[in-house]
C-alpha cells in the first residue's frame, strides 16, 4: 500500500513512517523541509495542481494538523483548515481510497470524569489551536464523508505512545473502508463513510 | 450604538450601512474602497488580519460580519473561517456581546438538504455544508462562533441568505432561487438584530433564513418573523405572480 503522511516534521509522523516502511511504500509531507529517510514531497497543501500530484497514486492517507514553529492561533487554524480542505479535495479527485484523520482525545476533555464518553458523542473543543483546529479538520472531514467521496477514519487520540498510535494506524489501514468509497469523478453516490476510534484514555 | 461592520463595502454592505447609520455610529471596514456616500467611518482591513481585526474592534459595542468571498479556494478560508476566528478574538478581547454573521442558506443546509423533495426546510438542522468552497468555509466560521458562544459571554446571530434582488430589476417570469428578498428589506434585519434584547434569543447562537414569504414553502423563516420581528417586504412577488 502506498500510504501518504503529513506533518512529517512531527516526532509522531516519523515515528509512524518508521513502523509503517516495513510493510508500505511511505511518502512524507510538510510545509517546510524535513530530512528523512523516506520519500519526502515539500508541500503546502495548497488548493493547485500540486496537491493533486502529492496525493496521485497514493492508496491511503495519515493526516495530522500540526502547527508550525512560530505561528500564531489564527495562522495555526487557517493552515488546518484550508489545508485539511485542499488535500481531502485532491485525495477524493485522484480517487485515494481513505484517508485517516489523527484527532484528540482532547476534543472529550470536558465531559465529568465519570462519563463513559463514546466516539458518536458531540466534541467539545475549547476556542483555540489545537483543539479548535483539529475540531474543525474533523467537521471537514465530516462533509466529504458526508458526500461519500472519501472513506475517512478519524483516531483520537489520548496520551498514548507513538508506538500505540502506530498500532493503531496499522488496524486502521487493515480494516477495510467502512463502506466502499468512490472517486470524485463518478458521480455515483456512495453511502457514508466515515468511522471514529478512540485511542487510550481521555485527559481530564 | 457604535458597531463595527467588516466587509461593509460588498454588495450588502452599502444597505445595511445606510439602513444603520441613522441610529448607530458605523465604523465600516473592507479591503475594497468605500462608495462616496457610505456613511460613517472607512477603515481600510483584511478580515483575516487578527491583529487588525482586534484594534478595529476596539469600543465597539457590537460586530456585524458582512466579509464574503464566495470562489477563491485560498481567500475564501481567509476570509469566512480565519475572518470568524479572528472577529470571535476580537468580540473577546474588547467585551463585545453582540455579534451578527452572515452568510448563505447552505452554511447549514447543503447538498445532502433535499431542496427537491422537502418543505419548511429551517435553520435550526444539524449543520451540513457538504463540501462547496462557499459553503464548507462559511459553515466552519458559523462552528467557530458556536464554539466561543459556548466559553464566552458572547451572543451571535447568524443570517442566512439565499438570493438577493433588486425589485426594479425584475422582470416577469424570471428564475429566482428558493429563497429570495430584497436588499433594502433585507439590511432592515440588521436593525432587528442589533435592538432585540440578548435575552430574548433562545440561546447565544442563534441562526436565521432571511427571506421574503415565499407561496412555495421549500423553506421557513418562520423563526425569523417569532423572534426578531422580522417583516417580509412583499416587493419580490412580481416573481411568481
Amino acid at each position: 500500500m502506498r500510504i501518504l503522511i503529513t506533518s512529517a516534521s512531527h516526532d509522531r509522523s516519523a515515528a509512524l513512517a518508521d513502523h509503517l516502511a516495513g510493510g508500505h511504500e511511505i511518502r512524507l509531507t510538510e510545509r517546510t523541509h524535513v530530512e528523512t529517510e523516506h520519500e519526502f514531497v515539500l508541500s503546502a497543501l495548497g488548493h493547485d495542481r500540486s496537491t493533486n500530484l502529492l496525493t496521485r497514486d497514493i492508496d491511503a492517507i495519515v493526516h495530522s494538523v500540526e502547527p508550525q514553529p512560530g505561528e500564531d492561533a489564527s495562522a495555526q487554524l487557517d493552515a488546518a483548515t484550508r489545508g485539511t480542505y485542499n488535500l481531502l479535495m485532491a485525495a477524493a479527485e485522484e480517487g485515494v481510497s481513505q484517508v485517516i484523520l489523527l484527532s484528540t482525545l482532547e476534543l472529550m476533555a470536558a465531559y465529568p470524569h465519570v462519563y463513559r464518553v463514546r466516539e458518536t458523542w458531540r466534541p467539545l473543543p475549547d476556542t483555540q489551536p489545537p483543539t479548535l483546529s483539529i475540531h474543525l479538520a474533523e467537521q471537514i472531514s465530516r462533509e466529504f464523508a458526508r458526500e461519500g467521496s472519501l472513506g475517512i477514519k478519524i483516531l483520537r487520540l489520548g496520551d498514548v505512545s507513538n508506538k500505540t498510535v502506530a498500532d493503531a494506524v496499522s488496524e486502521a489501514l487493515a480494516q477495510p473502508v467502512p463502506l466502499a468509497a468512490s472517486c470524485r469523478s463518478n458521480e455515483s453516490t456512495a453511502p457514508h463513510t466515515l468511522s471514529i476510534t478512540h485511542v487510550g484514555e481521555r485527559p481530564q | 450604538m457604535n458597531v463595527l461592520i467588516l466587509g461593509g463595502t460588498g454588495m450588502l454592505g452599502p444597505y445595511v450601512a445606510r439602513e444603520l447609520a441613522p441610529a448607530h455610529n458605523l465604523r465600516i471596514t473592507d479591503v475594497n474602497p468605500p462608495e462616496d456616500d457610505l456613511p460613517g467611518e472607512f477603515l481600510h482591513l483584511d478580515v483575516a488580519d487578527l491583529d487588525g481585526v482586534v484594534a478595529a474592534a476596539e469600543g465597539m459595542d457590537a460586530i456585524v460580519n458582512l466579509s464574503v468571498l464566495r470562489r477563491d479556494r485560498r481567500i475564501a478560508w481567509d476570509v469566512s473561517t480565519r475572518g470568524c476566528y479572528n472577529m470571535m478574538q476580537a468580540a473577546v478581547a474588547h467585551n463585545i456581546r453582540r455579534v451578527i454573521n452572515t452568510g448563505p442558506h447552505y452554511t447549514v443546509a447543503g447538498p445532502n438538504v433535499t431542496e427537491c423533495f422537502d418543505y419548511d426546510i429551517g435553520p435550526d438542522i444539524p449543520p451540513q455544508s457538504g463540501t462547496n468552497i462557499y459553503a464548507i468555509t462559511k459553515s466552519m466560521g458559523l462552528e467557530i462562533c458556536r464554539v466561543f458562544t459556548q466559553h464566552h459571554d458572547i451572543n451571535v446571530q447568524t443570517y442566512l441568505f439565499y438570493n438577493f434582488k433588486d425589485p426594479e430589476a425584475i422582470q416577469p417570469g424570471d428564475h429566482y432561487a428558493p429563497f429570495v428578498i430584497s436588499w433594502e428589506n433585507a439590511a432592515e434585519v440588521f436593525t432587528l438584530g442589533l435592538d432585540i434584547e440578548l435575552n430574548a434569543l433562545p440561546s447565544n447562537c442563534e441562526v436565521f433564513y432571511v427571506f421574503a414569504d415565499m407561496p412555495h414553502g421549500k423553506f421557513t423563516n418562520e423563526k425569523t418573523k417569532r423572534i426578531l420581528g422580522f417583516q417580509p417586504r412583499q416587493d419580490v412577488e412580481i416573481l411568481w405572480k
